[in-house]
C-alpha cells in the first residue's frame, strides 16, 4: 500500500496501516458526527446528559430556531462580501503587480520588487495595532471595507503571480508586440486567459482565509450587524449557560460551517491542487 | 526559473531579461495598486508599529510621550509576557513535529489514485475549510469535563477522561490535538504534491533490487522530498507561531496562563487594556522571533543540503 | 451678509431634503434607532417576538420582552435595537467599540466598573438626563445610590442590585440530616461547621457541598465573589487606609479565604473543572447540594425544582453565609449608561424616553430576574416573591468596593483566576496568594 501500488497481497504491514488509517479517520470524524447528533437534541435534556445521541428524543426545533432568529444569516452574508470582495480586489492588484515586476522594466523596479519581497516575513501580529488606531481615525472600522482592506497590503498574491508570470513563454507577448498592440491591450487579451490556472490558485486561497479570518474582524467589527460567521459565532460560545442550550449552539455550528463544506465537495479537487500548488512554488 | 540578467547586452543598464517591451515608467502603473495597499497597509503601519513601540501610548488615559526602551524593559519583567513566550514556544515544538510527522505519514498511505485513499484525503482535508470557530465549539463539546465526547466514551470503560481544559499541563497539547485535527490538510497536499513529482522508474528499480519498504522510504523517498520536509516545517512554525484563535476560545489562555501565546498577549495588551504601546513592542518581539525561527530553519535545512 | 443668505440657502436646501425625506416615505414615520448595548445573553428562540414581559422568566427573557414591548408600544417611533454582548467579554468589547468610533447610545454597565469609564471621560453624569425624563433620584435604595453617584454627581440610572448567594438543595440537606424542625436548611456560621456540613453531605449522597463553574473567563467572577464575600465578613479588605494604589494579599484575612478553597479542593467538596452549563445542570440533576452564584438564578431554580424529573428535590436561596465576623455580602448593580459621543440630540431624547420605561418596569426586572429593585418603593412588593425574604437584607449588608480603587475588572478577572486555580487544583493557597499579590502590583504600575 505504502509503496507497493497493489502489485503485493496485504501483509501484516499492511493491515496495520489501514487500521491505523481507519483509526485515524474516526478521530477526524466522530466529533463532526457526535456535534450533528447534538443539533438534533432538545436542549433540556443535554443540560442533564449528553449520552445516547443516537437515541430518541429527537428534535428539529433547533434548525427551526435558527431560520427563524438567528442572526447566522446576517454574519454569512458578511463572511459572504468580504471574502468574495478580498478575492476580486486581491486577484485584481495581485495579477497587475506581478505582471508588471515579471514582464515590464521601469525606473525603481529593483527597490520596488526587494521591498515586496521582504514584506513577505511581516506577520499580520506586527502590525495590527497601529492598523487599528489608523482605521479608528479614518472611521473606517464597522465597514466593508475596512474588513476587506488589510489583507490586500500582503505580497502572497504578488509572488505567487510573479512566478507564475515568470514562467510564461515571453515570445508570446513579443510577438503581439510586433503587432504594435497597446501594452494594456497585451495584458487583457493575451497575458490574462493564460493566467486563470493561478488565479484559481490564489483566488481559492484568499476565499478561504478570508472565510475564516479571525484577529482583524474581532477587533474591528464590533458592531452586532458587522459580525462575520467567525465572529458571530464566537461572540455566542464562550458561556454555554447564557446562550440559548448546546444544542442551539451545535445546530449553529453545523449551519454555518455546511455552506462551506459543500463548496470544498464541489470544489474538491481544485482546492486541492490550488493549496498544494499555492505553498508549493 | 529567472534566467540571470547578464543575457541581454550590457548597454541598457541594468534592464531586466524576462521583461518585454519598453523600460518607461509608465510601466509602474501595473504595481501602482498594489503598491499604494502595499504602502499604505503593511509600510506604513509597519513604522507605525516601531515607533509606537518606544511610546508610553494608553488608549484612554491618552499619549504619554516617548519611554525609550520602557516597554521592551517592562516586558521582560511581566511574568504573563515571558510565560506566553514560553507557552508558544512549546506548542511550536510539540505541534510542527506532529504536522510534518503526521502530515507525511497520511501522504505516503494515500499517494495513488485510488477511490479509497481519494475518500481518505476528502476527509483529512476537510477540516481545514472549517473556520476556527467552528472547530473550537466542535472541540469544546469534545472536552468537556462532564458530559463531552472524550468524557461519554471513558465513561463507557468506566474511566474518566482527562480534562484537558482545567489541566495545566495538558492545555497546550489539547490546543495542539485541535489544531492537528484542523489544518493537517495542508502539510498533507504539500508531501502528496512532492511525492508525485518523483519519477516511477526510481521505485521500479528498487522493486527489481527487492528493497524492503523501509530501505526504499528511508535512502529513496525521504531523500527526494528532503525540500518539502524543509518547506513544511518552516510553513507549520511560521502557522503556529501565530497560534490565537483556538488558545483564545477553548482555554482563554488557562488555566493559570498554562495555554496564552504570544498572539493572545497582544491581543489583550492591545485591545482588552488598551495599551498601545506595550502591545506594539510585544507584536516586535513576535515578529523577530519569527523570523529567528524561520531563518534557523532555513539555514538547518540548508546545512543538510551541503551533506 | 453672505454667510447670513449661505446658512439660510443651506437651510432652505435642507429643509426641503428633509421634506423630500418624509414625502418619500410618505407613510412610514421618521424613526429614532437607538442602539442598546447589554449583555444578559440571547434568547430569540424561545422569545424573539414575544412582549408578554410579565410571563418571561429570567434575565434574558424579561429583557427581551421589555424591548419588544416597549418597540411596538412606544408613541414616539423609537426603535431599540439591541446588541447583545456576552458579559466575559463585554467591557472588552465595549472598550473595543468606543477605539472604533462605534459608541452605542445606552450601555449596561455594573457600577463596580463606573470608575475607570468615568476617570477616562467615557461615562458623564446623566443628572439632567434623568430629570428630562422624569425619573426621581430620590427613590434610588441607597446601595444603589451610591453605586451610581461619583464626586457627588449621579453618572448612570441603576436597574438592580444583584448578589451572591447559596441556591440549596433542601433535598440533599435532608438526606444528610442537615435541616431543622421546620424542614429548613441549617446554613453554617463557621468554616469548620461548613467542612463537618461538607463531610456529611459527601458521606450520604457521594456528592461535592459546592457546584460552581471554573472554567471559562467569565466564571473568575465566582471565585472572585466569593472571596470578596468572605473578606467582607472579616471586615477586612485588600486596600489598607484608604491607600489605593497598593493591594495587599498577605493578610491573615485574604489567607483564611483562600485556604476556604484550598481545604473544599483537597477533600473534594466542590466540583472541579465544571464550566457554567455544566454547573447549572449537574445542580439541577443533583449533582451537588450548593450552587455558588446570584440572585439572577433564582426564578431558573425555581422552575428548576418544579419538574418532576429534577434532581433538585426543594429548593431555598440563602445570601451566601457570614463564616467569619459580621454579616456581609459582595454585592454590585447593574445600571445604564449613555457614553461619551454616542448620542446627538435626537437620540438622546429618545433614550431618556426609553430610559423612563425602564424605570417604570424595574419591578417586571426583578420579578423575572431574581435581583433587587433599585426603587424603595418596590421594596414591599418585591418581598411577596417566592424566596425573596431569604435576600431581602443584602440592600443592608451588600458591600461593594470603592470607586476610587482603579480596575476593579482586572482585579475580578486575577483574584476569580487565582481561586479557580486552587479549585482545579493548579496550585496551594500560599502560591495562589504570592501570585495574586504579583498580578494586583502589576495591574496598579500603569497609569
Amino acid at each position: 500500500m505504502v509503496l507497493g501500488r497493489g502489485v503485493k497481497k496485504l501483509d501484516l504491514v499492511d493491515m496495520l496501516l489501514l487500521a491505523a488509517l481507519v483509526g485515524l479517520a474516526i478521530v477526524w470524524v466522530a466529533p463532526i458526527v457526535w456535534v450533528i447528533g447534538l443539533a438534533f437534541k432538545p436542549n433540556d435534556v443535554l443540560m442533564r446528559t449528553t449520552g445516547g445521541i443516537f437515541a430518541p428524543p429527537f428534535t428539529g426545533k433547533n434548525f427551526r430556531d435558527i431560520l427563524a432568529t438567528s442572526a447566522v444569516f446576517g454574519w454569512m452574508l458578511n463572511s459572504f462580501i468580504v471574502a468574495i470582495g478580498q478575492t476580486f480586489l486581491t486577484l485584481a492588484i495581485s495579477t497587475l503587480a506581478g505582471y508588471g515586476f515579471a514582464r515590464t522594466d521601469f525606473p525603481g523596479k529593483r527597490i520596488a520588487f526587494i521591498l515586496v519581497i521582504a514584506g513577505l516575513a511581516v506577520p499580520e501580529q506586527a502590525i495590527i495595532v497601529p492598523l487599528h488606531t489608523m482605521f479608528a481615525e479614518a472611521h473606517l472600522h464597522n465597514t466593508y471595507f475596512g474588513l476587506i482592506a488589510p489583507r490586500l497590503a500582503f505580497p502572497f498574491g504578488v509572488f505567487l503571480m510573479y512566478q507564475y508570470f515568470k514562467g510564461v513563454p515571453r515570445e508570446i507577448e513579443e510577438a503581439a508586440m510586433l503587432d504594435n498592440a497597446s501594452r494594456l491591450k497585451i495584458f487583457f487579451r493575451v497575458v490574462l486567459p493564460l493566467t486563470v490556472p493561478a488565479q484559481a490558485t490564489l483566488g481559492i486561497y484568499t476565499f478561504l482565509h478570508a472565510w475564516n479570518e479571525y484577529f482583524w474582524p474581532l477587533v474591528s467589527a464590533t458592531k452586532p450587524e458587522m459580525y462575520t460567521l467567525t465572529i458571530g459565532l464566537a461572540a455566542t460560545q464562550t458561556n454555554f449557560a447564557q446562550t440559548e442550550g448546546i444544542g442551539f449552539l451545535m445546530a449553529q455550528a453545523v449551519f454555518a460551517g455546511l455552506p462551506i463544506l459543500i463548496l470544498y465537495l464541489f470544489f474538491q479537487r481544485h482546492i486541492v491542487t490550488a493549496v498544494a500548488g499555492g505553498a508549493g512554488k | 526559473m529567472s534566467a540571470p540578467s547578464q543575457a541581454r547586452p550590457v548597454r541598457v543598464a541594468r534592464r531586466d531579461a524576462d521583461a518585454v517591451g519598453r523600460r518607461t515608467a509608465w510601466n509602474a502603473l501595473f504595481i501602482a495598486p498594489y503598491m499604494l495597499a502595499f504602502l499604505v497597509l503593511l509600510v506604513v503601519p509597519l513604522g507605525l508599529g516601531m515607533w509606537l513601540s518606544f511610546q508610553d501610548y494608553d488608549m484612554l488615559a491618552g499619549y504619554g510621550g516617548p519611554v525609550g526602551w520602557e516597554n521592551y524593559e517592562r516586558l521582560l519583567g511581566d511574568r504573563i509576557f515571558l510565560g506566553s513566550v514560553r507557552n508558544t514556544i512549546w506548542f511550536v515544538i510539540i505541534s510542527v513535529p506532529a504536522f510534518v510527522g503526521l502530515g507525511l505519514f497520511l501522504a505516503l498511505l494515500l499517494n495513488d489514485d485510488s477511490r479509497k485513499s481519494s475518500f481518505f484525503r476528502s476527509i483529512f482535508f476537510g477540516s481545514s475549510v472549517l473556520s476556527v470557530t467552528i472547530v473550537t465549539l466542535v472541540w469544546r463539546l469534545v472536552y468537556m469535563p462532564d458530559r463531552g465526547l472524550l468524557q461519554n466514551i471513558a465513561g463507557m470503560f468506566g474511566l474518566t477522561a482527562p480534562n484537558f481544559m482545567t489541566t495545566e499541563a495538558l492545555a497546550l497539547p489539547g490546543i495542539a490535538i485541535v489544531t492537528v485535527w484542523w489544518i493537517i490538510g495542508l502539510p498533507m497536499m504539500l508531501f502528496l504534491a512532492a511525492l508525485q513529482q518523483i519519477p516511477k522508474e526510481v521505485y521500479e528499480a528498487a522493486a527489481l533490487d527487492n528493497a524492503s519498504r523501509w530501505r526504499v522510504l528511508v535512502s529513496i523517498t525521504l531523500p527526494a522530498i528532503r525540500r518539502t520536509i524543509v518547506l513544511v516545517a518552516v510553513i507549520e512554525v511560521i502557522l503556529q507561531f501565530q497560534l490565537f484563535g483556538q488558545a483564545n476560545l477553548i482555554t482563554n489562555g488557562g488555566p493559570n496562563n498554562a495555554s496564552r501565546p504570544i498572539v493572545m498577549f497582544i491581543y489583550e495588551a492591545g485591545f482588552r487594556d488598551w495599551m498601545l504601546g506595550y502591545a506594539a513592542a510585544a507584536s516586535q518581539i513576535l515578529f523577530v522571533l519569527m523570523l529567528g525561527a524561520a531563518m534557523l530553519q532555513m539555514w538547518i535545512g540548508r546545512q543538510k543540503d551541503g551533506g | 451678509m453672505t454667510i447670513t443668505k449661505l446658512t439660510s440657502a443651506l437651510a432652505a436646501g435642507a429643509i426641503v431634503a428633509g421634506a423630500l425625506a418624509t414625502s418619500g416615505a410618505a407613510l412610514a414615520q421618521q424613526k429614532t434607532e437607538i442602539s442598546f448595548a447589554r449583555f444578559f445573553g440571547a434568547c430569540d428562540a424561545d422569545y424573539g417576538t414575544s412582549q408578554d414581559y410579565q410571563k418571561a422568566r429570567g434575565e434574558c427573557g424579561v429583557m427581551t420582552t421589555l424591548v419588544n414591548h416597549f418597540n411596538a408600544t412606544n408613541k414616539d417611533n423609537i426603535v431599540v435595537k439591541p446588541q447583545i454582548i456576552e458579559w466575559g467579554p463585554y467591557y472588552q468589547q465595549l472598550t473595543a467599540r468606543i477605539a472604533a468610533r462605534d459608541v452605542p447610545t445606552i450601555a449596561v454597565m455594573h457600577t463596580s466598573q463606573i470608575g475607570d469609564f468615568v476617570r477616562s471621560r467615557i461615562v458623564e453624569p446623566i443628572e439632567d438626563d434623568l430629570k428630562a425624563a422624569g425619573i426621581d433620584i430620590n427613590d434610588f435604595t441607597p446601595h444603589a445610590k451610591a453605586g451610581v453617584t461619583l464626586n457627588g454627581k449621579v453618572h448612570a440610572l441603576p436597574w438592580d442590585t444583584h448578589s451572591w448567594l447559596w441556591h440549596i438543595n433542601v433535598g440533599m440537606f435532608k438526606q444528610a440530616g442537615l435541616v431543622d424542625a421546620a424542614g429548613a436548611p441549617i446554613v453554617p456560621k463557621t468554616v469548620d461547621e461548613l467542612m463537618q456540613q461538607a463531610k456529611l453531605i459527601k458521606e450520604k449522597t457521594g456528592k461535592p457541598y459546592f457546584v460552581m463553574a471554573s472554567v471559562a473567563a467569565g466564571d473568575a467572577g465566582n471565585g472572585a465573589r466569593s472571596f470578596w464575600t468572605m473578606m467582607y465578613t472579616q471586615n477586612a479588605s485588600i486596600f489598607k487606609d484608604g491607600n489605593f494604589d497598593k493591594a495587599d494579599f498577605n493578610s491573615p484575612e485574604a489567607k483564611n479565604a483562600f485556604e476556604v478553597f484550598e481545604r473544599l479542593s483537597k477533600e473534594g467538596y466542590i466540583t472541579k473543572g465544571t464550566d457554567g452549563a455544566g454547573a447549572l445542570g449537574g445542580f439541577i440533576g443533583g449533582n451537588g447540594a450548593v450552587l455558588l452564584t446570584g440572585t439572577w438564578r433564582i426564578d431558573d431554580m425555581i422552575a428548576a425544582a418544579a419538574k418532576p424529573e429534577s434532581g433538585l428535590k426543594e429548593y431555598t436561596a440563602r445570601i451566601f453565609p457570614n463564616l467569619f465576623k459580621q454579616d456581609a455580602v459582595w454585592a454590585d448593580n447593574h445600571s445604564w449608561v449613555m457614553l461619551r459621543g454616542g448620542t446627538n440630540p435626537q437620540t438622546r431624547k429618545a433614550a431618556q424616553i426609553f430610559m423612563k420605561y425602564l424605570w417604570d418596569h424595574n419591578f417586571d426586572w426583578a420579578r423575572g430576574g431574581g435581583h433587587l429593585p433599585i426603587r424603595n418603593s418596590l421594596m414591599a412588593e418585591y418581598a411577596k416573591l417566592p424566596e425573596r425574604p431569604n435576600v431581602m437584607r443584602i440592600t443592608e449588608i451588600g458591600r461593594s468596593l470603592p470607586h476610587d480603587v482603579r480596575r476593579q475588572f482586572g482585579f475580578q478577572s486575577l483574584i476569580g483566576e487565582e481561586v479557580n486555580n486552587i479549585i482545579n487544583g493548579n496550585k496551594l493557597a500560599a502560591q495562589a496568594m504570592k501570585d495574586a499579590q504579583e498580578r494586583a502590583d502589576q495591574l496598579l504600575s500603569r497609569r
